[in-house]
């Protein structure tokens, strides 16, 4: 008979921030497996933190925000999170652990400061908006190359970058709510520029990846703009003070963590 | 009947007092002070140095737009670390007005050490009962609700807490007078209560919470038998809110396991529907015109102990053990025949629990349970096992959860008790909840006696207005018999608005 929350859905992670971060050295290779393995090597990183500001447009015109700060340890697949709310105040306090395995879907876990405890997340459907937004809890997984084929459909310009356009299928193994996605990947610095996911043939989200920064050697967007092809609506998560490789306890990882 | 009253003995100044107390808190937490700037931008391309001197060769000159962490300031210069990405990091020196503060570039350290954190809200909430009851006729009653926490992390292995509720209340459910309540045992609700007081000491695999806190137990979502350091406020019996207990809590963290033991000095008992109001339901058979009398509780002396192991992981397995009091009182009836009155006096009979709990994920549910045997240490009480056992799915913006709650008597002892918790036994339960946007959602919830005498069924919209303020509306509807946990209050269905401003 506890009492109703007002936040009702589980929540995925928001570690990896495109589909493989960027890389530095351009490949010679036309492979589109190195291609993406190159960005993901390129990509790594023992620790990253960063404030992240969720706003998120209706349909209707009106903005909802919500802002975090985040903690991961480790990297593509291997990876341990916590996302603590900041705003709006309603959600402060809020927080998640995620444990990201590659062989199987990440556990996740929230504490709710309103009712003093943390609960396991029930996230069998993946394809559930993360916070009503229009990121689903896949998009915000962490993914690891070898979970995918690949096969190189040609090059493109965005935002008057040369890119490689690779289109990417889940392995049988994997499950996912898209049948392929396509990712346009720069040619100059091996940064995603664009990622477009499909039902079939039809084309439901587009993820465009902004205001790209080279830190501490890592190419990193910090605007992604998902859209919701089929809503029209759209979310922009801004990342701010973006750290890698920053001192992290295993300790801060854990169900005792959470909660402080 | 008695007339409709929002406010009654002059409560209606009482709450714009309080309206008044909040706005400087309000205020005072309403802006966050802001980081001072610790990374930076190079406005042009930049020289950096050694030493505070143009005239030498510089080390390297930053091209514009290069962000720099800023190591402190020294007079017209700034001491910079610059992150190359093929060398590593390179500090130096460079000119101060050839910089631009820029926080969302990239961050040094945004840990919480140091920071001063709070929470809180205001909550006005109107709830209207459609129908009387034997005892009470109220048909709207007013709450009001000021609560706030405050965290300071001076260190980051260091943590104090505290908090506080400030309340109001139409139906005298609330204390007149003015004083901070620490101990949670009053009858009525204190007009300012304590609500947590403690110092968190953390280290990389411990955790030691000393002082007024909340200690829950369980996995499952809608009861939690092995939850017994967590008494409740069941003035309104299906809006329950947790109390704090004051003890020890230690927690000690390896890997996916953790283990948990507790130590409280004294019990704090769960908070009963008061007797002249409409969630004490009279009992079948009591002559009319009897007075039914609070003639106070009888708190044991002794503390409470429990320890708890949970292993967190691909799935979540838990074992506890509990020693200590029920925080649902044992109820004593005597009739006084002179007075025409039923005397009630409360006392905490002595439980040990032993749970467990589990919560299994699987691709098409996650599988939620709870057990615990309660055993009577003095023999006095009934012995049983209560369990749960819940279904849990996520369906694009649904979550469903459907389960049944189970008891199997033990070993059977006469006795009336208030059962809160045993009250839902035997019962199938569900709740279902969607969300309809980043700002609204939707939740179902009910149970229902296996053997039909009893039922509820809550229903909640909830709105965000803006980043602060939310709406919240909500019906509950009870039905059953008299002699039914549940259904006795079903006079009681009820319909509910709160509007709360969170800062």
């Amino acid at each position: 008979m506890n009492r109703h929350l007002p936040i009702v859905v589980g929540v995925a992670l928001l570690t990896s921030l495109g589909p493989w971060d960027l890389g530095v050295r351009v490949s010679a290779s036309g492979d589109a497996r190195q291609i993406v393995a190159e960005a993901q090597r390129r990509s790594e990183a023992k620790s990253q933190r960063y404030e992240g500001l969720l706003r998120s447009h209706e349909a209707s015109g009106k903005v909802t925000e919500k802002r975090w700060t985040l903690e991961r340890l480790g990297s593509h697949g291997q990876s341990k999170s916590v996302i603590r709310f900041v705003t709006p105040a309603e959600v402060k306090g809020v927080a998640l652990l995620v444990v990201n395995h590659t062989d199987r879907a990440s556990d996740q876990w929230m504490w709710t400061p309103a009712i003093e405890r943390d609960r396991r997340i029930a996230n069998q459907d993946r394809s559930t908006r993360f916070f009503g937004t229009d990121f689903s809890f896949e998009d915000l997984e962490e993914r690891d190359v070898d979970q995918f084929s690949y096969e190189l459909l040609g090059e493109d310009v965005i935002d008057g970058v040369a890119c490689w356009k690779v289109q990417t299928t889940p392995k049988e193994t994997k499950t996912s709510q898209y049948t392929s996605s396509v990712v346009w990947i720069r040619k100059d610095n091996y940064a995603s520029a664009r990622l477009e996911s499909y039902i079939k043939e039809q084309p439901v989200r587009r993820l465009n990846y902004g205001d790209l920064r080279n830190l501490q050697g890592i190419w990193t967007a910090h605007v992604l703009t998902m859209t919701d092809l089929k809503r029209g609506s759209h979310t922009t998560l801004t990342l701010e003070r973006v750290q890698y490789n920053v001192d992290l306890q295993e300790g801060n990882f854990t169900l005792q963590a959470i909660r402080r | 009947m008695r007339p409709l009253v929002l406010c009654s003995r002059g409560r209606c100044g009482l709450v714009l007092a309080l309206l008044l107390l909040c706005a400087p808190v309000r205020q005072l937490f309403a802006q966050e002070p802001a980081a001072p700037p610790d990374m930076a931008v190079a406005l042009a391309d930049t020289p950096m140095y050694w030493l505070k001197d143009t005239s030498r060769t510089p080390i390297r000159v930053l091209e514009t737009g290069s962000h720099v962490r800023i190591v402190r300031r020294e007079g017209n210069w700034y001491r910079v670390t610059y992150s190359d990405p093929r060398f590593g990091d390179e500090t130096g020196y460079v000119q101060a007005a050839s910089l631009r503060g820029d926080n969302s570039a990239a961050g040094l350290s945004t840990s919480p050490s140091g920071r001063l954190s709070q929470r809180g809200f205001i909550d006005a909430r109107a709830v209207g009962f459609p129908q009387s009851t034997v005892v009470d006729d109220q048909s709207v009653v007013a709450d009001f609700l000021v609560r706030d926490d405050v965290f300071l992390k001076p260190a980051r292995w260091l943590q104090f807490a505290a908090g506080a509720d400030i309340r109001a209340n139409s139906h005298d459910q609330v204390e007149d007078k003015w004083r901070v309540d620490t101990s949670a045992r009053g009858v009525l609700r204190p007009r300012v209560s304590l609500r947590r007081l403690a110092m968190a000491i953390t280290t990389n695999h411990v955790t030691l919470d000393i002082g007024r806190q909340f200690i829950r137990w369980g996995r499952a979502d809608i009861l939690n038998p092995t939850d017994r350091f967590a008494p409740r406020d069941f003035l309104n019996v299906l809006d329950t809110e947790y109390l704090p207990v004051q003890g020890v809590r230690s927690a000690f963290q390896f890997g996916s396991e953790s283990f948990e033991v507790v130590w409280l000095p004294s019990m704090t008992p769960s908070r009963l529907p008061l007797i002249d109001q409409r969630w004490t339901a009279v009992p079948p058979g009591i002559a009319p015109g009897l007075t039914i009398r609070d003639r106070g509780a009888v708190f044991p002396d002794g503390g409470e102990q429990g320890a708890r192991w949970l292993h967190s992981g691909r799935f979540d397995l838990g074992a506890s053990f509990f020693d200590g009091f029920n925080h649902l009182p044992d109820i004593d009836a005597t009739v006084d025949p002179l007075a025409q009155s039923l005397d009630l006096t409360r006392s905490y009979a002595p439980l040990r629990t032993y749970g467990l709990e589990l919560s299994l994920p699987t691709s098409a549910v996650t599988v939620k349970g709870e057990a615990s045997w309660f055993t009577s240490p003095n023999s006095t009480g009934e012995e049983y096992v209560l369990y749960v056992l819940e279904l849990e799915r996520q369906i694009g913006e649904w979550v469903l959860d459907g389960g049944y709650v189970g008891e199997l008597v033990t070993q059977s002892r006469p006795g009336a008790t208030f059962g809160a918790e045993r009250g839902i036994g035997r019962s199938f339960i569900g709740r279902a909840s969607y969300t309809a946007g980043p700002r609204r959602s939707v939740g179902i919830e009910g149970a229902a006696r296996q053997n039909g005498e009893g039922f509820y069924l809550k229903g909640e919209y909830s709105e965000a207005l803006s980043p602060h303020w939310r709406l919240t509306i909500s019906g509950v509807g009870l039905g059953g018999q008299e002699t039914d946990f549940i259904g006795q209050y079903r006079r009681n269905s009820h319909a509910s608005t709160s509007l709360r401003l969170s800062f």
